[in-house]
């Protein structure tokens, strides 16, 4: 058969040249074409953080997968990649993999962050900043749990915990026709991203009554910080900061609609960038105005800045200074004003000054007031934290729950009675403690809730906001609303020197396939080979076959 | 899997093929034209039934669940097309005797195999996902080359003149169950 084959082919190429092009091309084609395969499973995955802050490198440094899946429990991790669930996330278990030079880690979330126990939640919480400040060459990724990849989990953790099992003919039937399975991640290795601009939002409502006016900052910063920046949605902290904020200046920009209540005090709303990064966008908004214009509301005569964090919970409020303020002082009239207003209309919040020295030697600040005091300006920032270091500031568990809504409208209440209470000097003309200037109604409370839930049903991570966002733009038309001279501004790092580097490839989608493993392929293949002899042995002694059938059906016929 | 699944499904598809092709004898009757010959006439008569289907038969409207009997059985006829054709094959096909119905068996089952399975192994065994259903495809071309031969069979004994009048009857009973096997089967 081969000869008659041959011949024809020759034929073939003898005859005409392109013929054997238009045969073989094809053929090559197909053979090196790429593989469009179908996967058991495709999920989209959200990648550790990956950033440069100051130099210093953080996060994880890889995001290419190809490894087989194993669960903690299985003796071999080195080059697989271990799967997790959270609730059996230890911090031994994860260096424990690290430490095998694993592959790969893969942390199953669940889809509803609010049925996991409270004590999970936290120990999670507090060991975010611990993964993140070891830096790793291995790719962490976080998965939200759905069923199937619940079913894959469950298959891996079985194959995974029998492999110390007993004899060894059982273990080599079950490496023969275990169902494995391989992740592979499709997109490619990280790399930094060049020119990304953080994007920060001022606004001001100008004071009546000449020239020279005191002015009074507002901040809050707007971005969210957390293991994983795509899952990082922070409610408590900044989301409430950014809800409060915006409803401080709704509230000023109406008093300061009418002539009767147009104070002398102008009012700079600052909704700033980079936040969780060390106060990027505030860093390069005051070199910018104190540095590189002429004239700026800044560097005038500033009152004090108040900058808020995480305030949408608890039921205690701090005030963090890096300077106790002195008597006679515009901030220590705040600081008064806020006593007043604490005792006399909410004593069930506690109301604590928290002095801390700014100190230089640390990596990071501590709070957002320090960027200030180090420009020489008056400042505090209003937290229901206690300290800068507290988990809660920088988790992904920060959801939408986290949020209070009726604390958070009594924090704002509070802070608007006190700052009124300081724009209109009413200590001093003898108001009492009590006097409510802000009715029950002005404070609106779907307003606030409505900010927050829009704020938290999208990761804020700064290395996903661009200037073309939509948080930028929305927030910007909100300011816009009620306050003048909305403006801009934009931070780059620095090209030489660069104070931040983000790196993307931090959202992908990973396929989880079904494969069995190598000693498969030879033992079908040992069978297939048994199978084919059988055959031919059968079709080479046909005639034995036949004559068997015919002996067996002849006594039929010859009974007929 | 990898390309050593593909092989190993490849091999199990077509040894079979091989092995039958030379151990039967064909080989030495220079046959091998003849089974591409009787493969072209595969191809013609599965385009002509395609063209046929498509034209004469409408998409079926219904709900998912009910099962068209009338509309399959009309198509399962059409199956009789592949009868014909092996009939044509062997009718015009020269060769001695038995062995027609040998040639024009192998080059119809290899003909099916290579068109309807060749294709769903290179790209689906090659791949890094395991599925059962590749191995059991293979299978299944061997369980198809079996029965092509048996329908070749059956066809060349209902055309024979001397058939004894008994046989008549199992014999077209046995075509009939070829033809619409499918449709049973549902």
């Amino acid at each position: 058969m081969f000869e008659e084959a041959s011949e024809v082919f020759d034929n073939m190429f003898k005859s005409s040249f392109p013929l054997t092009f238009i045969v073989f091309i094809p053929a090559v084609l197909i053979l090196v074409s790429p593989l469009p395969a179908e996967a058991a499973h495709e999920f989209t995955v959200y990648r550790m953080q990956q950033y440069d802050l100051q130099g210093q490198p953080y996060g994880t440094r890889n995001a290419i997968l190809n490894t087989e899946a194993r669960t903690v429990e299985a003796e071999v991790l080195s080059r697989r990649c271990v799967i997790m669930r959270l609730v059996d996330f230890s911090y031994e278990r994860y260096q424990k993999a690290l430490r095998q030079s694993a592959g790969a880690v893969v942390i199953i979330l669940p889809k509803n962050m609010s049925t996991m126990p409270q004590d999970i939640v936290q120990q999670f919480m507090e060991l975010e900043p611990e993964m993140l400040a070891t830096e790793t060459i291995v790719p962490v990724y976080f998965a939200l749990e759905d069923d199937e990849l619940l079913s894959i989990y469950t298959q891996t953790l079985t194959s995974s915990s029998s492999q110390g099992s007993s004899s060894a003919a059982e273990v080599l039937i079950h490496t023969a026709t275990a169902n494995g399975f391989q992740m592979v991640t499709s997109g490619a290795q990280s790399k930094a991203v060049s020119d990304w601009s953080i994007t920060s939002l001022e606004g001001r409502l100008a004071g009546t009554g000449g020239e020279d006016l005191p002015t009074i900052v507002l901040v809050a910063h707007y971005d969210s910080f957390g293991v994983a920046p795509w899952l990082s949605y922070g409610a408590d902290s900044n989301g409430s900061g950014v809800s409060m904020l915006l409803e401080l200046a709704r509230l000023f920009s109406r008093l300061y609609t009418y002539k009767r209540t147009h104070a002398g005090y102008n009012l700079l709303f600052f909704v700033s960038g980079g936040g969780k990064f060390n106060y990027q966008g505030t860093k390069r908004w005051l070199e910018d105005n104190l540095d590189h214009t002429d004239s700026s509301l800044l560097q005038d005569n500033v009152a004090f800045v108040l900058c808020l964090d995480t305030l949408g919970n608890g039921d205690s409020l701090h005030l963090h200074v890096s300077k106790p303020p002195k008597e006679g002082t515009p901030q220590y009239a705040l600081l008064k004003e806020l006593e007043t207003v604490v005792s006399s209309q909410y004593p069930e919040v506690k109301f604590s000054m928290v002095h801390k020295k700014i100190n230089l030697a640390d990596d990071t600040l501590a709070w957002e007031h320090e960027r200030f005091g180090i420009r020489r300006l008056p400042a505090f920032t209003l937290s229901h934290l206690n300290s800068h270091r507290e988990a809660q500031r920088s988790s992904i568990m920060d959801v939408r729950p986290h949020v209070d809504l009726r604390k958070l409208s009594r924090n704002t209440k509070l802070i608007a009675e006190a700052l009124a209470r300081v724009i209109y000097n009413l200590t001093e003309k003898g108001a009492p403690g009590d006097l409510q200037i802000f009715t029950e109604q002005m404070v609106q409370e779907e307003q606030l809730s409505s900010v927050v839930d829009w704020l938290t049903a999208q990761p804020r991570a700064a290395q996903l906001v661009d200037k073309d966002s939509s948080v930028v733009s929305t927030l910007e038309y909100h300011l816009g609303r009620y306050l003048k001279d909305v403006r801009r501004h934009y931070v780059k790092a620095d090209k030489r020197d660069p104070e931040f580097v983000f790196y993307d490839q931090l959202k992908q989608t990973m396929n989880a396939y079904r494969v069995k493993p190598a000693i498969f392929d030879l033992l079908l293949a040992v069978c297939i080979a048994a199978y084919l002899g059988v055959i031919y042995l059968a079709i080479q002694h046909f005639g034995v076959l036949y004559s068997l059938v015919r002996r067996i059906t002849a006594p039929k016929t010859k009974q007929h | 899997m990898t390309l050593f699944h593909f092989g190993n499904c490849f091999a199990l598809a077509y040894f079979p093929y091989f092995i039958t092709y030379k151990c039967s004898g064909l080989s030495e009757y220079n046959a091998f034209w003849r089974c591409v010959q009787a493969g072209a006439t595969y191809l013609f008569v599965q385009l002509c039934k395609m063209l046929f289907l498509a034209t004469f038969f409408p998409t079926w409207e219904g709900g998912a669940g009910v099962y068209d009997f009338v509309g399959e059985f009309m198509k399962a006829t059409v199956d009789l097309a592949d009868l014909l054709g092996l009939h044509l094959v062997m009718s015009r096909n020269a060769g001695k005797g038995e062995y027609k119905i040998m040639v024009a068996a192998m080059g119809w089952a290899t003909a099916e195999l290579v068109m309807s399975r060749c294709i769903p192994l290179w790209v689906g065994a090659r791949g890094i996902e395991f599925d059962w259903k590749y191995i059991q495809m293979s299978f299944d071309s061997n369980i198809s080359l079996v029965h092509y031969i048996a329908m070749a069979a059956v066809v060349w004994m209902f055309t024979r003149y001397d058939l004894p009048k008994s046989f008549r009857l199992p014999v077209t009973v046995l075509l009939g169950l070829c033809v619409y096997k499918a449709f049973l089967m549902e």
